[in-house]
C-alpha cells in the first residue's frame, strides 16, 4: 500500500477520476436536455381509457400519456381524493395531456391505473393542431364546406388532406400579406406621419409639404383598404370549411378549418412516418412563430434575435478590445498605473452581469437614448425611439460585459510574439504603427479570435442584464425586415434565454410548457455551440496561416 | 597564431586611422551607451570603410552586438538605454533628433542572429520593404523580388514556390530570405548580427559565400563569435572585449600579428 502511495499511481487516479466526472457531468446535462427536448417533438401514442369511478360511472378519456409516477394513497387522501386502502400503500396515477381546452376545465387530467378498465390505442384517433387553443383529440368525422358534408364515398383522411392544404396555404398568403404588404404601408404611415411631426417642430410645415404628405398618406390608404379587403376574402376563403370531430365526450364539435394546421394519426403511423413527423416537428419549431403566449409554435424570433444581437456585440466589441490591448501592451509605459489598468480591466470581468444591466438601462437607454432621441428623434416624442430598451443598447451591454476577455485575450496574444519579428520589421524601415498593423495584428488574430470565442460563449448565455436593457417576451416585429433603413437596433428583441425563463416561470400551462423549455434549451446550447465552432473554425484557420517560428 | 586562408579576394590594406571621407561609409566617434546605471560601451571611434566586409570579433557580452545594433538605431527599443558620441553616416549623424529613424533604417538594413522571416509568403517577405515605401506596381516588384533573391542566393531554389509561406524554406534558405528581404530596399550599410550562428556548416558556407558577393554593392558590418568566420569573410577586424575597442587594423595583420596582448590572448584560445 505504502508502495503504491509512493508510486504516484493514486495521483493519476484522482486526477482522471476528476476529469471523468466533469466528462460526466456535461454529457449527462446535455443527455437529460437533448432526450427530453426531443422527445416532445416525437408523435407521441394517443390513449383511449375507460375509467370506472367510486361511484360507478363511467368516464372515456382521450389523450397522451405525460408522465406516470406512484403516490401513496396517504397524499391522495389529505388530496380530498375519496380512494380507500391502507394508508402505505402505493398506486399508480397517469398524466394525461387530454386537450380540447376550450370544452374541457383543465388541459391535463390525473387517471387513478386501477380504475381504468378498458385501454385502447384506436388507429382513427386523430390530433389536430391549431393555431389557438392548442391540441384537440378525437375522431374526425365528416369534412365540411358551407355546413354541407362533402366526403360522399371518398376516403375521408384524403378529403381532409387536401382541404387542409387548401386552408393552410390560404393563411400563409394572409399572413405575408399582413406582414409584407400591409407591415410596410403601416411602417410607411408611421414615417410619414413621423416627417410631418418633425417638420411641425421645426416650424418649416410649409402648405406644398402639407398637401404632399396628404397626399402620400391617402394614397398609402388606399392601398391598404384594397389590401385590407383582399385579406378579408383570403379568410373568408380559409373559412369555407370545417371539420367535425367526436371528442371524448361523444359530442361531435366543428372545428373551422383555418384554424387547423396540421392533422396526424399517430397510433397509425410507422416507423419511419414517426421520424417524418419528428424531424417536421423540428423544422417548425425552428422557423414558426410561437402562439398562445409562447406555450406552443416555433422560436424561430428567440434565435433570430440571439444570433443577431451576438453578432452584433462582436461587432462592437472586437474593434474597442482590440484597441484598448493594443494600447495596454504596445505603447502604455511600464509603470503602476497601467498595472492598475490592467487589474481592473482583469477585475471588471468579475462583476455580476446584472449590474451590467443596471449600468445599461441607466446609463445606455435612459441617458444616451434619452439624448439621442431628443437630438435626432424629437417628432416622435414623447414616445421613445433610442430612448427605451433595444437591440442595439443590449449589444452594447453586453460588449462592455465581456471586453475584459477580449483585451486579456488578445494582450496575451501580443505578448506570445516573438520580438524577433517585430525588430525584423522595424529594421526594414517600418514605424512602429507600420509594423503592428502588417506584422503583429495578423499574427494575434488567432488570439483575438479566442476572445471573441469567450466573448460569445459568455454573452450568448446571459439573460439577466438583457431583461434590463432590450428582452421581451414576444417581440412583435424583428429588429431586421424589408423596411428601409433594414436594420431597426430600436427595437426590442426575443431571445432564447429569456425564452426559457419566461416559457418555465411565466407561463399560464405549466405542464405544456415543461417539453419547450427543455426543446429551448437544446436549441440554446446548439445555437452557442453553433456560434463558437464557426469562430473556432476561424481561429483555427488563422492559426494555420500565421504559424509561428517553431525553432 | 592561427593560420588562415581567406576566401575573399583581400584588396589592399587600408589606412584605417586616417581614411578619407570618401571612402568612409560610417564614423563612429567617441560612443558611450549605458543600460540603466551599467555602461555597455566605452568611447569608441572607428572608421568602416565603404563596400568592404568589417568583422567585429569578441568574447560574449563584450557589447559587439550592441555596436552593431547602434548603427541603425535598434537599440531604441531598449527602454533605459542612452547613447553618447555620434556616428556619422554620409557625414550626418544618426542621432541628431531631426533623424527620421525608419529612413535611417532604410538605408541600414540588418539580419538577425535567428531567421526571421514574417508569416507570409516569400514573395511577399522580400517586398515587405518596397510596400512600406509605397511600392505596389506589381511589375517593379517582380523585378526586385528576382534581384534580391538572385542576389541571396535563393532564387534557383525558390522561384518556383514563391507564393508559399517562408516557414517552409530551411533555416539556412531562411536566412538567406531574410538577406534578400534586407537587399531588396537596397541599405547603403548590411549589419550582420552572428547571421549563421543558428544554422549548420553547409548554410554557414553558402551564407559566407554570400557575404564576399554582398561587398561590391553594399558596405557589410558583421557580428560573428567564430574568429575562422571573421578570418574567411572579412576585409578589417574590430577586438573589442568588456566594451572597448581593443583592436582593429586589417583582418590579416590582425590574426597575424596582433598588436595588443588582449587580441592576442583571444585569437589565440586563451579566453573567450
Amino acid at each position: 500500500m505504502k508502495h503504491w502511495f509512493k508510486s504516484g499511481k493514486p495521483y493519476i487516479w484522482l486526477t482522471a477520476g476528476a476529469v471523468s466526472v466533469s466528462l460526466i457531468a456535461v454529457l449527462g446535462l446535455l443527455a437529460l436536455i437533448a432526450w427530453r427536448g426531443l422527445s416532445y417533438f416525437w408523435p407521441a401514442a394517443i390513449h383511449e381509457l375507460e375509467v370506472k369511478a367510486h361511484d360507478g360511472s363511467t368516464q372515456i378519456i382521450i389523450g397522451e400519456i405525460y408522465e406516470r409516477e406512484e403516490v401513496s394513497i396517504e397524499r391522495l387522501q389529505e388530496a380530498g381524493l375519496a380512494v380507500s386502502g391502507n394508508a402505505d400503500e402505493m398506486l399508480e396515477r397517469w398524466l394525461l395531456k387530454i386537450g380540447n381546452r376550450e370544452y374541457m376545465p383543465l388541459d391535463f387530467m390525473w387517471v387513478m391505473a386501477p380504475q381504468i378498465v378498458r385501454h385502447d390505442t384506436p388507429q382513427d384517433l386523430a390530433v389536430i393542431e391549431r393555431s389557438k387553443d392548442g391540441n384537440f383529440y378525437g375522431y374526425i368525422v365528416d369534412v365540411l364546406e358551407h355546413g354541407q358534408s362533402i366526403v360522399g364515398t371518398a376516403v375521408l383522411r384524403d378529403v381532409l388532406a387536401e382541404r387542409m392544404q387548401r386552408a393552410v396555404q390560404l393563411n400563409e398568403q394572409a399572413s405575408a400579406l399582413q406582414q409584407g404588404a400591409i407591415g410596410s404601408i403601416n411602417y410607411q404611415l408611421n414615417r410619414l406621419r413621423l416627417e410631418r411631426r418633425g417638420l411641425e417642430l421645426e416650424q418649416q410645415l410649409t402648405a406644398a409639404d402639407e398637401q404632399r404628405i396628404q397626399e402620400q398618406q391617402q394614397e398609402l390608404q388606399q392601398r391598404y383598404q384594397e389590401l385590407e379587403q383582399k385579406l378579408f376574402s383570403l379568410r373568408e376563403e380559409a373559412n369555407r370549411d370545417s371539420l367535425v370531430v367526436r371528442d371524448m365526450r361523444g359530442m361531435e364539435v366543428v372545428i373551422p378549418m383555418y384554424r387547423v394546421l396540421d392533422v396526424t394519426y399517430p397510433n397509425d403511423m410507422g416507423l419511419f412516418g414517426k421520424l417524418g413527423h419528428f424531424f417536421g416537428q423540428i423544422g417548425k419549431f425552428i422557423t414558426e412563430d410561437p402562439r398562445e403566449a409562447n406555450t406552443e409554435g416555433g422560436v424561430f424570433p428567440a434565435i433570430f434575435g440571439t444570433v443577431f444581437m451576438v453578432l452584433l456585440m462582436s461587432v462592437i466589441v472586437t474593434p474597442f478590445g482590440v484597441m484598448a490591448a493594443i494600447y495596454l501592451h504596445e505603447y502604455a509605459g511600464k509603470n503602476a498605473i497601467t498595472k492598475l489598468i490592467r487589474i481592473a480591466v482583469i477585475n471588471l470581468a468579475g462583476v455580476p452581469s446584472i449590474v451590467y444591466g443596471v449600468f445599461g438601462l441607466g446609463f445606455f437607454v435612459y441617458m444616451v437614448g434619452g439624448s439621442l432621441d431628443q437630438i435626432f428623434y424629437p417628432e416622435a416624442l414623447p414616445s421613445p425611439t433610442f430612448g427605451t430598451p433595444g437591440v442595439m443598447w443590449s449589444a452594447i451591454t453586453l460588449a462592455i460585459l465581456t471586453l475584459p476577455v477580449v483585451i486579456v485575450s488578445t494582450e496575451e496574444g501580443l505578448s506570445r510574439i516573438p520580438s524577433s519579428l517585430r525588430e525584423g520589421s522595424l529594421a526594414l524601415g517600418a514605424t512602429k504603427a507600420e509594423t503592428l498593423w502588417r506584422i503583429i495584428l495578423p499574427m494575434a488574430s488567432p488570439a483575438i479570435m479566442t476572445g471573441l470565442i469567450l466573448a460569445v460563449a459568455r454573452a450568448a448565455g446571459e439573460v439577466a442584464p438583457l431583461m434590463l436593457v432590450g428582452v421581451v417576451k414576444s417581440a412583435p416585429m424583428l429588429p431586421v425586415d424589408g423596411n428601409f433603413p433594414y436594420f431597426h437596433l430600436d427595437r426590442k428583441f426575443m431571445h432564447l434565454g429569456f425564452h426559457i425563463y419566461d416559457v418555465g416561470f411565466q407561463s399560464p400551462n405549466v405542464e405544456a410548457a415543461r417539453p419547450l423549455v427543455y426543446a429551448t434549451s437544446l436549441l440554446l446550447v446548439t445555437v452557442i455551440i453553433g456560434l463558437n465552432l464557426t469562430a473556432i473554425g476561424v481561429r483555427n484557420h488563422l492559426r494555420e496561416k500565421y504559424r509561428s517560428l517553431e525553432n | 597564431m592561427i593560420s588562415v586562408t581567406p576566401i575573399s579576394s583581400h584588396t589592399e590594406n587600408l589606412d584605417l586611422a586616417n581614411l578619407s571621407a570618401d571612402k568612409t561609409a560610417l564614423a563612429i566617434r567617441d560612443l558611450s551607451l549605458h543600460y540603466g546605471e551599467a555602461q555597455a560601451l566605452y568611447d569608441i571611434s572607428m572608421k568602416i570603410p565603404k563596400h568592404r566586409v568589417t568583422a567585429f570579433i569578441g568574447p560574449s557580452g563584450c557589447g559587439k552586438s550592441t555596436l552593431l545594433r547602434c548603427i541603425n538605431r535598434m537599440n531604441d527599443l531598449v527602454d533605459n538605454c542612452r547613447v553618447a558620441g555620434e556616428i556619422l553616416l554620409s557625414d550626418k549623424n544618426i542621432y541628431d533628433k531631426d533623424v527620421d529613424v525608419a529612413a535611417l533604417r532604410r538605408r541600414v538594413g540588418m539580419v538577425f542572429q535567428r531567421p526571421n522571416p514574417f508569416p507570409k509568403s516569400i514573395y511577399e517577405n522580400v517586398v515587405y520593404g518596397m510596400r512600406l515605401q509605397g511600392v505596389n506596381d506589381r511589375r517593379t516588384l517582380d523585378e526586385v523580388v528576382e534581384r534580391s533573391l538572385k542576389g541571396a542566393a535563393l532564387w534557383d531554389e525558390v522561384k518556383d514556390r514563391l507564393n508559399e509561406s517562408a516557414f517552409g524554406l530551411s533555416g539556412g534558405q531562411q536566412q538567406r530570405l531574410v538577406i534578400a528581404r534586407a537587399i531588396a530596399i537596397e541599405p547603403e550599410v548590411l549589419l550582420l548580427d552572428e547571421p549563421t550562428s543558428a544554422l549548420d556548416p553547409i548554410s554557414t558556407l553558402t551564407i559566407e559565400e554570400l557575404i564576399t558577393e554582398l561587398k561590391e554593392q553594399f558596405t557589410v558590418v558583421i557580428v560573428t563569435h567564430n574568429m575562422q568566420q571573421a578570418a574567411r569573410v572579412s576585409d578589417q577586424t574590430a577586438f573589442m572585449y568588456m566594451g572597448k575597442l581593443i583592436e582593429y587594423a586589417d583582418t590579416n595583420t590582425l590574426f597575424t600579428t596582433p598588436t595588443q596582448k588582449q587580441t592576442e590572448d583571444y585569437i589565440t584560445g586563451r579566453y573567450g
